[in-house]
């Protein structure tokens, strides 16, 4: 089986003349990456050990050589495979509403949680706060600004004394 | 036997617990507690008898003959015990009956009140999973016909990887059966007050350090043995194992902000159970094979049993938690959007959407065979296009969030805490645009983790400035005394430390890995990236059982030699058709790069054909697990001043309205 394997791989390395070969072999890698081996889960052709995933790569090349499209070679393998060929299931179709519910997770959750601080900030007395149209709460002239100075040094102060308490409570 | 005991016990200890708690017999709740450790030491004797089993290779064991060989070393039989599906469910029963001994000897006499129903709810679970042990899948089922020799397990588990994964995810996975019990006795006993949080998070913080561990052991694992060059591969049962973690990470979190302000009273709770339910989920992925995954070595009948225990677990705590809704009116509001409490909102939001995300991910091949009938695979990029904006966020919410205070900023005082960690981020970005790294995502999120690297180093040299002027310490003093004086606090920043450097290795394995393959015959060479290969040969080494082929490569990189590799391929005896990929690495150089070398197949006259990686910063990434650990076990550390007064409750304003107080009271966001 290994030397099935390895036969496999050395004419991928024969073909490699001319500078249409580097292409080929990049455009290749590009394709094996979007194909899922179809024993090993969860692992593309690209990156599989198998003898499986290493005949498909050569297939792949040999139809890039012989002037195969990438979408033609990527039906050609979900036609024999399945569309669990696919790495990733295709934005089109039934498929697509795996990725707009990846979509719609974080933004359901980032209204929610908007949702969650308005109703808990009405009626409260944060008047210089509540402003509906600075919601990304930028408090427009509010007197917080002007005691930020003395907001750091106490801070430090602050600081220092928790240190020293915690010192004093541990030793 | 000892299987039916430690079920029966576990009953006994159940009803007594019950009755102990219904009715206020002190008797009965100490009996209870007595159960809990016989029920450990049954479940003990129980794993004693397999283990035993496997040592002396007693075949007439089904579950022996499986998963061990005569010739097995000790060491890899000793891995039978937790290979295949009875074995690691007998372990996860037995880890929790530990821990269930382990609450009942910590926390008896700490938390009277609550203790008869979280050992009532840590009874209700074992009883579970000892009836599955006990009439599904025991481990313990006899062969009419003792075989001479014994399968032996799969080669791929083998590994030293092996003995440490799969047990630490199985632990951690239990583990979460404690902040669970706890919450469901906060709800029974209507005590939820301020009471359960300490329990909960202590054992929070327990079982997330030890899955967080699991997970970093599965991540190398997978790295050092699997062979395709990547730590993480988004499979079912990672996903399953990283979920809790990140839900339990949200919950570490927004506790915090309940034992400040309390608020988010039901969303924590919510958050104690999602994260039990997904641990069971887990290991009902892990051992049910009902998502095909790389890890569905065993297959069996207990899917059903998971799936309604899972049920019955949702209906029961979702409904208790309806039921005490009263109770969790929140004590406050929220003030300001720019304040802690919205960071750790938003923080809570990241990471229970990322959670969400990948659980879509992980069952909507399931979603599409039961709609469709057409089976699809949802692999790696759909989690990195989905998690990874998540990520990134997460990293740069780590800088800026430990910055708000609480309750509310104002914005120029945060961009003036802000502006250094920001400038330097600009700068190392475009020194990094410079050197090459331009790919979008690639400096977006260097810049993020650079920042938040910064504000991290800002946060300690403030704390270690103070301490010198009060102290006049030098400095390597004030740093250790400042960590060790406010221990959750600068601990959890070293967390915050070990996912920024995690996340630098991260980057650069993701967008800077360089891979080629290529053919040789001896003594030709091949060049990845700034370093070559020169192949020299391949050799044999027989040891019984295992038959290793190895390569010899000579490398070095342009001014120096490097030394040599050896990958290899291992054949086992009774698994021929799985020869097992050894890999050869190492890491050198500035840019740390790890050499990941794979001897992929040989043909005659000694050719022989090789992929090879350079994965940059990757070792980054198991530098921060050690950091992780070491940043959790001081936040963790019981802290001897609060041990020796532990039956004083701590008379600590809990909300005051004015704001210096409140801002004195971030100031030792480490220690409430």
């Amino acid at each position: 089986m290994l030397v099935a394997l390895a036969a496999a791989v050395a004419p991928a390395v024969a073909l490699a003349d001319g500078h249409d070969a580097g292409r080929i072999e990049r455009e290749a890698q590009a394709i094996a990456k979007v194909l899922k081996c179809p024993i090993c889960q969860n692992l593309s052709v690209a990156d599989s050990p198998t003898p499986l995933a290493a005949q498909m790569r050569e297939i792949v090349r040999e139809r890039l050589a012989a002037g195969d499209s990438r979408e033609a070679i990527i039906a050609y393998f979900v036609a024999r495979y399945g569309e669990e060929v696919l790495l990733v299931p295709p934005r089109t179709g039934f498929s697509q509403v795996v990725w707009w519910g990846a979509l719609a997770i974080p933004i359901a959750g980032l209204v929610t949680v908007w949702m969650v601080l308005r109703e808990r900030r009405r009626g409260t007395g944060a008047a210089t706060f509540a402003s509906p149209s600075t919601p990304a709460g930028a408090p427009a002239g509010t007197p917080v600004e002007s005691l930020t100075e003395a907001e750091r040094q106490r801070y430090e102060a602050l600081l220092e004394r928790e240190l020293e308490r915690l010192e004093r409570r541990s030793a | 036997m000892a299987l039916l005991c430690a079920l029966v016990t576990a009953a006994y200890g159940l009803v007594a617990a019950g009755v102990g708690a219904s009715r206020r017999f002190p008797e009965f709740v100490e009996s209870a507690r007595h159960a809990a450790y016989g029920v450990a030491a049954l479940a003990t004797v129980a794993s004693g008898l397999l283990v035993f089993a496997f040592v002396s290779h007693d075949f007439s064991l089904k579950y022996v003959a499986e998963n061990s060989t005569r010739d097995a070393p000790l060491s890899v039989a000793l891995t039978g015990f937790w290979g295949g599906q009875a074995g690691s469910l007998l372990f996860w029963a037995w880890g929790l009956t530990l821990l269930a001994a382990a609450v009942a000897w910590i926390e008896f006499h700490r938390h009277r009140a609550l203790i008869p129903a979280t050992l009532g709810a840590l009874f209700a679970i074992q009883l579970f999973f000892l009836g599955v042990l006990g009439f599904v899948a025991g481990p313990f089922e006899q062969l009419a016909t003792p075989p001479p020799d014994g399968r032996g397990l799969n080669p791929l588990l083998w590994d030293d990887g092996m003995r440490i994964h799969p047990p630490l995810l199985l632990a951690g996975y239990m583990s979460f059966s404690a902040p669970f019990a706890f919450a469901i006795a906060a709800l029974l006993t209507g005590r939820l007050a301020r009471e359960w949080l300490a329990p909960v998070r202590r054992w929070m913080v327990f079982a997330w350090a030890v899955q967080g561990t699991g997970l970093l052991a599965g991540a190398w694992w997978a790295y050092h043995v699997l062979g395709w060059g990547g730590y993480w591969g988004w499979d079912p049962v990672e996903n399953a194992a990283l979920m809790p973690w990140l839900v339990a990470t949200a919950f570490l979190h927004s506790i915090m902000v309940q034992e400040r302000r309390g608020l988010l009273k039901t969303w924590n709770l919510g958050l104690v159970i999602a994260t039990f339910a997904l641990a069971i989920f887990g290991t009902f992925v892990v051992r049910s094979g009902v998502l095909s995954s790389v890890h569905s070595f065993a297959q069996s009948a207990i899917g059903p049993y998971f799936l309604a225990f899972l049920g019955v677990v949702l209906v029961l705590s979702l409904g208790l938690l309806f039921f005490r809704l009263a109770h969790l009116a929140p004590e406050g509001e929220f003030d300001s959007v720019v304040s802690r409490e919205a960071a750790f909102l938003l923080n809570n939001l990241l990471l229970v959407a990322a959670a969400v995300a990948t659980f879509w991910g992980t069952i909507f091949p399931l979603v599409s065979e039961v709609v469709r009938g057409v089976k699809i695979s949802v692999g790696a990029p759909f989690y990195q296009f989905v998690n990874g904006p998540l990520l990134i966020a997460l990293v740069v919410l780590m800088g800026v969030g430990p910055l708000v205070a609480w309750r509310r900023t104002s914005l120029a005082s945060l961009w003036r805490n802000l502006r250094w960690p920001v400038l330097v981020a600009v700068a190392v970005t475009a020194v990094l645009f410079v050197l090459g790294i331009r790919e979008g995502m690639a400096a977006l999120a260097s810049a993020a983790t650079t920042f938040t690297l910064g504000t991290i180093v800002l946060e300690y040299w403030r704390g270690v400035r103070v301490r010198r002027r009060t102290t006049g310490e030098p400095l390597p003093v004030a740093l250790v005394r400042l960590v060790g004086r406010a221990r959750r606090r600068y601990g959890g920043y070293l967390v915050h430390l070990a996912v920024v450097l995690a996340a630098f290795g991260v980057i650069g394995s993701s967008y800077y890995q360089v891979e080629r393959t290529g053919t040789l015959a001896p003594g030709e060479s091949m060049t990845v990236g700034r370093y070559t290969f020169t192949y020299g040969g391949l050799y044999e080494r027989p040891a019984p059982g295992v038959q290793t082929i190895f390569a010899r490569l000579a490398v070095r990189n342009d001014t120096a030699d490097l030394g040599e590799m050896r990958p290899e391929r291992r054949i086992y005896r009774n698994w021929e058709q799985q020869p097992i990929t050894g890999v050869a690495y190492r890491t050198v150089g500035p840019w740390l790069d790890d050499l990941y070398v794979l001897l992929t197949g040989w043909e005659e006259g000694n050719v022989a054909s090789f992929r090879v990686f350079v994965n940059p910063l990757v070792s980054l990434i198991w530098a921060g697990g050690a950091l992780f650990l070491l940043g959790t076990l001081i936040a963790a550390w019981p802290e001897r001043a609060r041990v020796a007064r532990v039956h004083v409750p701590a008379a600590r304003p809990i909300v005051s309205p004015a704001a210096p107080a409140a801002q004195a009271r971030e100031v030792v966001a480490g220690e409430v």
